[in-house]
């Protein structure tokens, strides 16, 4: 069986700052809810890692309506960070995902620094969770309301503080939305991060031109899918050069073929946001793929691909 | 991968798709909506689905039919496909419209394309009366639904905004002329907010049951992306998968 000896003859296993993955799909956080949606479609067992929905300390409602716009091959999205709050994603969640076999990151949202420490309190010594991804794109209330990924000092002062709370895999994530992303990742790995994750939405927006008025109920929102991913792909290109902490990309990736261009450029895993929304159990076919691309080019091993460019 | 059988106009910018669906997983219900890729093959234009309702379904023969107003890139994308050409299609996806039996009068109240759900709904509701009020800007866009309708043992009652069918104006107001002489034992109702809002409060005050379908701004249409969330009295639920059918009274529409 072609399948079967392909899966003998390629290692597409990753290493993620000591946690072993059996291939480089992560799910992206927040594109792919909390697991059993998308094992309606296929067994999700089979991806690398499964970055569950975000979550903050109390519940929130989320954003106005209309949360979704699409623009030229992306979406603009502004969902607001609906959730039901840490204390009920304890109790309910938790429990559900415990019957997978697969890493799950749980992604984390605070609007002050001592609400990021709480949630990675309350998420400590659980093993169900392999992971926490902090998600720096809030406004930073007490700071005067600009996203705290935005400031190094802040990105460098949360990840150490989370860092000493928290002893399973830190992945940060970072926000494209400023001048030198490199900055940003350079501070979290001073902080103390196992890896980064990027890039996050772009901040975008959409005008419906016969209302005359934004589109999207929010006004403004983060643009995704194959439209921003030659801008993801530079800044992991960019990123590599400046951290030794292994990289999840992330931004429009849509089949194996940008898969290994993100792992070309630096990223030592893959992360899959909008492509789960269009098509469910495309991991499975970007997985075979991956395949195809390591025969064709009779490579063993995917991991050393991760970035060759630069050699 | 669905194959197309007609994909034609039938009303102003109006489309009337029908696909045969071989591989299907379940028989839709009145009310649910398939998730259509309009993008070919390797396009990222458009880049997501697009939910349409079910108008009618053909169980002996799988085929499915659906009807859609050209109103973006999307469906103007679609409306260039061709007979014999093929679809990828999702579904049937969302929470139904409940068709148990009830002996007693049945309104259908469907505005502008929410009746297309009304269509198969009033075709799979069991023998009983059933009165279906339809809305739309002009006759022309009516023309189709109304002879479909004509086929099934209802009573129909049109509006249009432009010009005078039983009445001139909304369908809400010739609904609620006849709601003033009689009381229906459950209200169906679907189409713009504003009409589903105004039709949930009149039978909300005279204890009148029903459930209404909602369109929200959807993203994957399988739960995952929560772009198409409404409030509910129970919280937010997902019009995907939660609804697009919820019962009167239920959602915080925006009226």
């Amino acid at each position: 069986m072609p399948e079967k000896n392909a899966s003998e003859k390629f290692d597409l296993s990753i290493d993620l700052a000591g946690l072993k993955l059996k291939n480089p799909l992560i799910t992206a956080s927040g594109t792919c809810g909390n697991g059993k949606e998308l094992d309606n479609y296929f067994d999700i067992n089979k991806l690398g890692a499964f970055t569950l929905k975000g979550i903050t300390v109390s519940p929130r409602k989320g954003n106005k309506s209309p949360r979704i716009a699409e623009t030229p091959s992306g979406i603009i999205n502004s969902i607001g960070l609906e959730n039901p709050g840490i204390d009920q994603f304890i109790k309910k969640t938790i429990p559900e995902i415990a019957e997978y076999r697969l890493p799950f990151f749980c992604n984390i949202s605070g609007y002050s620094e001592a609400e990021f420490l709480e949630l990675a309190e309350k998420l400590c010594g659980r093993k169900e969770i392999a992971g926490v991804e902090v998600n720096l794109s809030c406004p930073n209330i007490e700071g005067g309301g600009l996203a705290f990924g935005t400031d190094p000092k802040t990105v460098y002062s949360i990840t150490k503080k989370v860092r000493k709370i928290y002893d399973k895999l830190l992945i940060v994530k970072l926000t494209p939305n400023i001048t030198d992303i490199t900055e940003i990742a350079e501070a979290a790995e001073s902080g103390g991060a196992d890896c980064v994750s990027m890039i996050n939405t772009i901040s975008a927006m959409k005008i419906d031109i016969d209302k005359q008025k934004p589109l999207l109920g929010s006004l403004t929102g983060g643009l995704s899918g194959p439209a921003i991913r030659p801008a993801a792909v530079k800044m992991v290109y960019d990123t590599f050069k400046k951290i030794n902490i292994p990289i999840i990309g992330i931004g429009g990736i849509r089949n194996g073929k940008d898969v290994i261009e993100f792992m070309l450029a630096g990223a030592s895993a893959a992360g899959i946001g909008t492509i789960n929304m269009i098509e469910a159990d495309a991991a499975l076919r970007i997985i075979g793929e991956i395949k195809d691309y390591l025969k064709k080019h009779n490579i063993k091993r995917l991991s050393s691909l991760i970035g060759k460019v630069h050699i | 991968m669905f194959e197309i059988l007609k994909n034609k106009e039938v009303g102003p910018d109006i489309f009337y798709l029908v696909l045969k669906c071989d591989e299907l997983s379940e028989q839709p219900k009145p009310g649910q909506f398939f998730n259509v890729k309009i993008s070919r093959k390797l396009s990222t234009d458009p880049l997501l689905r697009r939910p349409f309702s079910v108008f009618d379904f053909d169980e002996d023969q799988n085929i499915l039919e659906l009807v859609y107003r050209k109103v973006g890139r999307g469906t103007e994308i679609l409306s260039k496909y061709k007979a014999g050409e093929k679809l990828d299609v999702i579904g049937p996806l969302g929470n139904p419209f409940s068709t148990e039996k009830r002996s007693g009068l049945i309104h259908l109240v469907g505005g502008g394309m929410g009746i297309v759900p009304l269509h198969y709904l009033a075709r799979t509701l069991e023998k009983g009366e059933k009165k279906v009020f339809l809305g739309a800007e002009n006759s022309d866009e009516l023309e189709f639904f109304t002879k479909r309708f004509k086929k099934m043992n209802v009573e129909i009652h049109r509006a249009a905004m432009t010009e005078k069918m039983e009445i001139k104006g909304s369908v809400l107001v010739l609904w609620m002329n006849y709601l003033d002489q009689e009381k229906p034992l459950f209200v169906y109702t679907c189409g713009p907010e504003k009409m589903l809002s105004a039709v949930e409060k009149e039978c909300l005050k005279s204890s009148i049951q029903g459930q209404l379908s909602i369109e929200r701004r959807m993203g994957c249409g399988i739960g995952v992306c929560l772009s198409c969330s409404c409030e509910t009295t129970e919280g937010n639920k997902r019009s995907c998968v939660d609804g697009p059918v919820f019962t009167l009274g239920e959602v915080v529409l925006n009226a």
